[in-house]
C-alpha cells in the first residue's frame, strides 16, 4: 500500500529541498562566504525525511547534525535554518546554535553534536510525556556511529523499564565518521540489541521513503498505544565523507556505484512517475521553486542582522547578570 | 514561631513541600524510593512511585533523563548518591546541562534540580568521599548551592526546585548523617542565591568557609578568641554565583582574607577568590591572602591519614595567623 499523492509529494519536495540545502551550503562553504562545516547526508534523504513523515507537530524531535534531512521533515524553514547556520540572531537559537539545531514551534528541543548524550534525554523527554499523559512521542534519531555511546544501553534499558513513548530511529549509512562500520561492528544490524533490553525491533531499506515511512509509522503508533519504545533500523550509505574536512580516501568505488542505483530521490521520482503524480514537466516546476525558495533563504540569512557583544551574555541564565 | 530539625529532615521537607505545591515536581535517582542516606525517605508514602522513581545505577543517562524531562514540563529533583557518582555524569553536567538555554537561544530551559551528598570523615577512601563542587565552577549555567545549615539547605533546596535555571544543591555528608540540628521558620521561606550570611562578625581577619567547614571556622574563630583575635566567618551559601560584596565589604573592615574549603587546593574556591582579591581589591589587602583547602592527594581510606588531609581548625587557625 503506497502513500497517497499529497503526501508523496510532499516527502519528494522535502527530500529536494535538504539535498539543494545541503548542495548550496558545500558552494558557500568552498566559496568562503559562510563558514559553518558541513556533514552531509547526501543519500539518506529516505532515512532522515522519512522517519519525521508520520510524526505530529506535537511530537518531539532529537536529530544529528548530519545535513538538515529530519529538520526540514519536522517542520523547520529554510529560512530558520540559514539564519541559525549563519550565526545570525534571527535564527531560532539566535546564532548561538549554528548546526546545534532547536526549534521550539517544531518540537526540536536541541541538538547534541558531541554524540549519544540525547539518548536519554529523549528517555527523559518521553518520560515527562507519560507523567503529564500527553498524547506525545519522542522519536530519536541517530546514526550506527553514535550507537556505540554508553548511553545507547542505559537509555534503552529505561525506556522499557518505565514503557515510555519512544522510537529510537537508527540510520545505518554504513560509515561511523571516517570508517567503515565493520570497523566498529562485529555485526551487520545495530537494531538486534533491543531484545537484550525487552524492545521490539524492525531492520528495513533505507533507500524507499515509503519503507522508512512505514515502518516509522508502525513504530509510532506502538509508542503512542502505550505499549512502549521500539527500535527501528534503516540501511543506507552515505554518499558524501564526514565532514568538510574529511580528507577522504576510504570509500569504495564499487559502492558508491552500488549505492547510487537506488537514490531515494530517482526511487521516489520514479514512483511518482509511474503512479501518475507528477509528469515531468511538473517535476521541472518543482525542482525550480525549491531551488528559488532554498536561493530566497540563503539570501534573507545573509541579510539578517549579526548578534551584537551584548547577545554573548545573554540567555545564560532565566535572569540576566548572574554569572 | 521556629522549630530545631536536623539538617537530613530540613532537606525532606524541602521537598515534600514542594511536591505539595507543584504537580510537575517529582524525585528521581538510585534507591531514592527508601533513601540511601534517608533525605528521601518516607517520600514514596505520601507521592507513590509515580513521583517516587527509582533509577538504574546509570547517572550519566539518569541525568539526561532528568534533563529531559525538565525541557518538557517536569521539575525533576535527581539524587547522585555520591558527588563522586556525579563525575559520571560530567558530560550531561558539564557539556549540556547548563548551556542548554543559552545554545538554543532560550527557547528552551532546564529546570532539574540535582542533589548529590559529597565529603570526607567516613574512612570511605577515594570512591565515596571527594569534595569535587568547585570543578563545576568551570561550567557556564549552573548555579551551585553548598548549604551548611538546616535552613540554608531547606530555603536553598526551595529555591533551587523553583528555579528555571539547573541548580546543583551539594550536601555534606557529616551536615547529613551527623544529626546537625538548626532553627527553620514555621512557614514558608525561601534562600536566594548569592546571598552570603556573616555566621559571626569580627574585625580582624575574613574567613570565607563553605559546607562543613563553616563549622571549623567557627570552631577556630572560638579558640582564636581566647587569645584575642577576632576574625569574621563568611558563609557564601552559593559559590556560583558568588556573593562578592559581602566577602569584600569585610576584607575592606579586616584587611586580611582566608579562604577555607574541603575541596582541593588547586583552582579552587579559594583560587577564584584569591583571584579575585588580587585583580579587584589588591587595595583592600594588609596581608597576603591564604588558602586553606584538601591537599593536591588522593583521599586515603586510613583513619590516621585522612584526618590529616581533611583541613580543620588548627589549619585554619595556622592560616589566620599568617596574616596576621
Amino acid at each position: 500500500m503506497g502513500l497517497d499523492k499529497e503526501k508523496l509529494l510532499e516527502l519528494y519536495r522535502k527530500m529536494l529541498m535538504v539535498r539543494a540545502m545541503e548542495e548550496k551550503h558545500g558552494e558557500l562553504l568552498a566559496s568562503g562566504r559562510i563558514q559553518l562545516m558541513s556533514h552531509f547526508g547526501t543519500g539518506q534523504e529516505a532515512v532522515s525525511v522519512g522517519v519525521t513523515g508520520p510524526l505530529r507537530q506535537t511530537d518531539i524531535l532529537f536529530g544529528t547534525h548530519r545535513g538538515v534531512g529530519e529538520y526540514i521533515g519536522k517542520g523547520m524553514t529554510p529560512t530558520d535554518i540559514w539564519a541559525e547556520y549563519m550565526g545570525k540572531k534571527a535564527g531560532p537559537c539566535k546564532g548561538k546554535g549554528t548546526l546545534h539545531l532547536a526549534d521550539k514551534k517544531v518540537n526540536i528541543p536541541g541538538l547534541v553534536s558531541s554524540l549519544g548524550s540525547d539518548f536519554s534525554i529523549a528517555v527523559g523527554t518521553a518520560l515527562a510525556a507519560k507523567m503529564r499523559k500527553l498524547d506525545q512521542v519522542t522519536l530519536y534519531f541517530v546514526g550506527e556511529g553514535t550507537c556505540n555511546q554508553g548511553d545507547f544501553g542505559p537509555s534503552l534499558n529505561m525506556a522499557a523499564l518505565w514503557n515510555l513513548p519512544l522510537v529510537f530511529a537508527i540510520c545505518t549509512n554504513q560509515f561511523c565518521e571516517l570508517s567503515y562500520m565493520c570497523e566498529h561492528y562485529n555485526t551487520e544490524d545495530v537494531a538486534p540489541r533491543a531484545s537484550g533490553y525487552g524492545i521490539g525491533h524492525e531492520i528495513v531499506d533505507g533507500q524507499d521513503i515509503e519503507v522508512t515511512y512505514d515502518a516509522t509509522q508502525r513504530a509510532v503508533d506502538h509508542a503512542r498505544s502505550g505499549k512502549g519504545p521500539f527500535v527501528v533500523e534503516y540501511k543506507t550509505f552515505r554518499m558524501a565523507l564526514h565532514f568538510s574536512g574529511d580528507p577522504g580516501g576510504y570509500v569504495k568505488q564499487e559502492d558508491i556505484d552500488e549505492w547510487s542505483k537506488r537514490d531515494p530521490l530517482d526511487l521516489c521520482q520514479k514512483k511518482l512517475f509511474e503512479r501518475g503524480f507528477l509528469n515531468k514537466e511538473e517535476d521541472k516546476t518543482l525542482r525550480e521553486g525549491v531551488k528559488a525558495e532554498n536561493e530566497a533563504a540563503v539570501e534573507y540569512a545573509f541579510s539578517c542582522a549579526d548578534p551584537t557583544l551584548n547577545d554573548l551574555f545573554t540567555d545564560i541564565y532565566a535572569q540576566e547578570g548572574v554569572i | 514561631m521556629a522549630r530545631i530539625i536536623s539538617f537530613m529532615q530540613a532537606l525532606n521537607e524541602a521537598m515534600a513541600e514542594e511536591m505539595r505545591r507543584d504537580p510537575s515536581v517529582f524525585v528521581m535517582g538510585e534507591d531514592v524510593k527508601i533513601g540511601a542516606f534517608g533525605q528521601t525517605a518516607g517520600l514514596v508514602n505520601e507521592f507513590g512511585t509515580d513521583r517516587i522513581v527509582n533509577t538504574p545505577i546509570s547517572e550519566n543517562a539518569i541525568t539526561g533523563a532528568a534533563m529531559g524531562a525538565a525541557l518538557n514540563g517536569m521539575r525533576p529533583v535527581l539524587e547522585l548518591m555520591f558527588c563522586d557518582f556525579a563525575m559520571l555524569a560530567m558530560d550531561q553536567i558539564c557539556n549540556h546541562l547548563g548551556q542548554w538555554r543559552y545554545v538554543t537561544g532560550n527557547q528552551y530551559s532546564i529546570p532539574l534540580t540535582i542533589r548529590t551528598a559529597l565529603g570526607a570523615g567516613f574512612r570511605m577512601a577515594y570512591g565515596h568521599s571527594q569534595c569535587l563542587e568547585t570543578q563545576l565552577m568551570q561550567a557556564p549555567g549552573l548555579i551551585l548551592a553548598v548549604p551548611s545549615t538546616p535552613h540554608d539547605a531547606k530555603g536553598l533546596l526551595k529555591s533551587a526546585i523553583r528555579s528555571d535555571d539547573p541548580v546543583i544543591v551539594f550536601e555534606h555528608k557529616k551536615l547529613v548523617l551527623g544529626g546537625v540540628e538548626g532553627e527553620v521558620p514555621d512557614g514558608e521561606y525561601t534562600v536566594p542565591f548569592g546571598e552570603a550570611v556573616v555566621r559571626k562578625k569580627g574585625k580582624d581577619a575574613t574567613v570565607v568557609a563553605t559546607l562543613f567547614m563553616v563549622y571549623e571556622a567557627l570552631n577556630a574563630a572560638a579558640e582564636l578568641a581566647k587569645e584575642g583575635i577576632d576574625i569574621e566567618v563568611i558563609d557564601p551559601r552559593t559559590i556560583v554565583p558568588l556573593d562578592k560584596d559581602t566577602i569584600f565589604e569585610s576584607v575592606e573592615k579586616t584587611g586580611r582574607l582566608i579562604t577555607v574549603e574541603e575541596s582541593r587546593i588547586r583552582g579552587g574556591l579559594g583560587a577564584e577568590i584569591a583571584a579575585l582579591a588580587c585583580s579587584d581589591y589588591f587595595s583592600l589587602l594588609k596581608a597576603p591572602v591564604q588558602r586553606v583547602a584538601a591537599p593536591m592527594a588522593p583521599i586515603p581510606g586510613s583513619a590516621v591519614l585522612e584526618d590529616l588531609y581533611l583541613p580543620n581548625k588548627d589549619t585554619i587557625i595556622r592560616a589566620v595567623k599568617r596574616t596576621l
